[in-house]
């Protein structure tokens, strides 16, 4: 039996070897993923490299700021960038469409923005055919090429009878020719298998590396199972051919462009704009971290002054001033923060809505697997927006305490008049060391496994499915 | 003497429509039967039935005394199938395309048995090597027909063999069609010449519209049927 099936695989990969539109479509391909592979990565490598330098030459900036007062520091900000894990030479996911760096500031939360002008001047061109893009979105098409005949040319050609007569069963036949698409597509993985190979030496995780490469053969073999099918109930080669065109453009256009524009309609996420302007009633309500003397800070002040048994803010053993910056910004974060924690909430939302039509589109299932193993997906957006958040928060805070504890109330608030006074609020440049260093990582390999475990999920019911079909269809063979 | 191949009252529908009807005959062991008829007698769907292709809708097939839809792989493994226009594959020369079919039927075979196959069939040496899409149709009926042959399965079944044969391969083959039945195989084979099968036929079915109309042996002693009086019987039953 399994000598029949290795036979008939071989006789296959013979005729695709001999057949000129099979290799010119085999070649096309190997220069399209040559192209894209080395295209992007080059520039994720690049990209990586200068987001790296960049975080470098911006910590460095900021801790060689001179003696200052500490709340020009909390002022001056901060610079934070995302950079790419190893994983994204293969699947930059949503790295050019969400930014990837940040100004740090304090009291307010800033959006990502791009690197550098590069990056933006990149948006919806050329940029976007990804080595990702190359196997999820037109290695299915090689494979229709190469594969839409399989069984539906037997019997056109005259061969499916004395092929059966020779005892060949219909189930064999199909999983024959199944097994000769599938040795393709598993070989045509080899080229991601050495990008895969090439970022685990830059410091990806096997596991996740080897998830990618597993998602993506699940994904062609979907694609294999949906093509013999095709071939084995399709009455013309032709036919064949054309209704698995249609099934490509289904797949990798019109789903998924459906899927994006029902996520925005059932679940809309207001902008960041928009958020700020509903946020703003509640941070007024917090008051101006500025003026101590704002009727927001009356309990504040009430509670210290008893806490220390004093009458006035002038005799308290820290500066009032300090105290208020500090209480300011942790309230002000908790509301900033719970807008963007709905915000992100409601763009997760739309992720997940889309990513469900993973059930009715191949491609959309594997891009999202993809992008989830990557470390590429919006998850990791948001994860960098918290840690970024976190790195201002701290940093913030860090200075407010300085602000608090070392410089003195009445110094702070004559130093617009007495330059000895200001002179004394320029607190040492050893206090910016309060700022952390920010090394943003994708998430453990087996968080981003379990990420992908819903879009595999669907890929493997889309396989099962297919298999079972074919299968009733591979009884019913007939020359 | 064996009986390889048999029919019972057999009917056989197609697409809702009856194509065979009450057919029985019995081909025994070194014998060759030919069904002649017309364009939709029947002819080819009987000898689907016998390969398992299709299943009847009365009565029943059997080669070498099994139901062929008991045992269908039974049934193939014992029949080498001639399929009417065979192409084989255009990509393979006449080797890969002996060995590939030769391999699925599990049958052994070596480079001086399929020489020999494609000098019994008189085809050229030096056209072997040549992918089959650049043979004529003779040339790939030939390896077709050597095909048949290595196979060495008791029983043939040649849809139109000498189809696209030229007259001196049309008399090799039906002496080669001779010379298998002597040497024990079974043979039934489809065809609209009356000349050839008579030649080469021990006994003649006359198929019209799916019924068995008549049938014609070869008598003791003689070397062929009686071509006349097939003809008339042929003639008469095309016009009615």
């Amino acid at each position: 039996m399994m000598g029949q099936l290795l036979t008939i695989a071989r006789a296959e990969w013979q005729l695709w070897l001999r057949s000129r539109l099979a290799l010119c479509a085999l070649l096309v391909f190997a220069l399209l993923l040559a192209a894209t592979s080395v295209a992007t990565a080059l520039r994720m490598s690049k990209e990586a490299h200068d987001r790296a330098h960049q975080q470098a030459a911006a910590e460095e900036t900021f801790l060689s700021q001179p003696d200052r007062h500490p709340h020009r520091m909390v002022h001056y900000g901060h610079y934070v960038f995302r950079v790419p894990p190893p994983l994204s030479m293969i699947d930059p996911g949503v790295d050019s469409v969400t930014g990837q760096s940040m100004f740090l500031e304090g009291h307010k939360q800033n959006t990502a923005m791009f690197a550098d002008a590069r990056a933006s001047a990149e948006l919806g061109g050329f940029e976007n055919l990804t080595s990702a893009l190359a196997y999820q979105l037109f290695l299915p098409l090689l494979l229709i090429a190469i594969g839409h005949g399989l069984i539906i040319r037997e019997r056109e050609e005259n061969t499916l009878a004395p092929l059966l007569a020779q005892g060949v069963t219909g189930m064999a036949l199909h999983a024959a020719k199944w097994m000769a698409l599938a040795g393709a597509s598993l070989a045509l993985l080899l080229p991601l298998a050495v990008l895969c190979a090439i970022a685990v030496g830059q410091g990806a995780a096997p596991l996740a590396s080897l998830g990618i490469i597993g998602l993506h053969a699940l994904h062609l073999l979907v694609w294999c199972s949906l093509i013999l099918l095709v071939s084995s109930v399709a009455r013309s080669r032709s036919l064949a051919l054309g209704v698995l065109a249609l099934c490509w453009l289904a797949s990798a256009l019109i789903v998924p462009r459906i899927a994006v524009e029902s996520a925005s309609s059932a679940i809309p996420v207001p902008g960041k704009i928009e958020t700020d302007l509903n946020m703003q009633a509640e941070l007024r309500a917090v008051g101006d971290g500025h003026n101590a003397n704002a009727p927001a800070f009356r309990q504040l002040k009430a509670n210290l002054l008893a806490q220390y048994d004093v009458t006035r803010v002038e005799d308290l053993p820290v500066n009032f001033r300090g105290v208020v910056a500090q209480s300011a910004e942790a309230d002000l974060t908790q509301v900033m923060n719970k807008h963007a924690e709905e915000r992100m909430a409601l763009e997760a939302g739309q992720a997940k809505f889309a990513a469900s039509f993973g059930w009715l589109s191949p491609a959309v299932a594997v891009s999202a697997g993809s992008r989830a193993l990557a470390g590429t997906d919006l998850a990791t957006h948001h994860r960098f927006l918290r840690e970024a958040e976190a790195v201002r928060f701290d940093f913030v805070q860090g200075l407010n305490r300085v602000h608090a504890q070392q410089l003195a109330y009445s110094d702070d608030i004559n130093r617009s008049s007495d330059m000895e006074a200001e002179r004394r609020t320029r607190l040492s440049a050893e206090n910016w060391q309060v700022l952390d260093r920010f090394d943003f990582q994708p998430a453990a390999a087996n968080d981003r496994l379990a990420r992908a475990g819903a879009p595999a999920a669907m890929l493997f019911a889309w396989l099962v499915m297919l298999t079972a079909i074919g299968a009733w269809a591979a009884r019913r063979v007939q020359p | 003497m064996t009986t390889m191949l048999s029919t019972q009252a057999l009917g056989v529908e197609r697409s809702g429509r009856q194509v065979l009807k009450d057919v029985s005959f019995e081909t025994e062991q070194g014998e060759v039967h030919a069904l002649l008829g017309g364009n939709g007698a029947g002819k080819s769907t009987t000898l689907l039935t016998f390969l398992g292709f299709l299943t009847p809708a009365s009565g029943s097939a059997q080669v070498r005394g099994r139901e062929v839809g008991k045992d269908v792989s039974a049934a193939r493994q014992a029949i080498a199938y001639l399929p009417e226009a065979a192409t084989l594959y255009g990509h393979l020369n006449a080797y890969e395309n002996l060995l590939y079919f030769l391999t699925l039927a599990g049958t052994d075979t070596n480079r001086p048995a399929l020489d020999a196959a494609m000098d019994q069939v008189a085809l050229q040496a030096e056209a072997r090597q040549a992918r089959m899409q650049t043979y004529s149709k003779g040339m790939r009926q030939k390896v077709a027909i050597a095909l048949a042959i290595l196979r060495e399965a008791p029983i043939l079944l040649l849809d139109e063999p000498t189809s696209g044969l030229d007259p001196a391969a049309i008399d090799d083959f039906n002496r080669l069609v001779r010379d298998l039945a002597e040497g024990g195989r079974t043979i039934l084979l489809v065809t609209h010449d009356v000349y050839g099968a008579c030649h080469v036929a021990d006994r003649i079915h006359l198929l019209q519209r799916g019924e068995l109309v008549g049938a014609f042996d070869r008598p003791s002693g003689m070397d062929r049927i009686d071509t006349e009086a097939v003809h008339a019987a042929f003639a008469t039953h095309a016009a009615t």
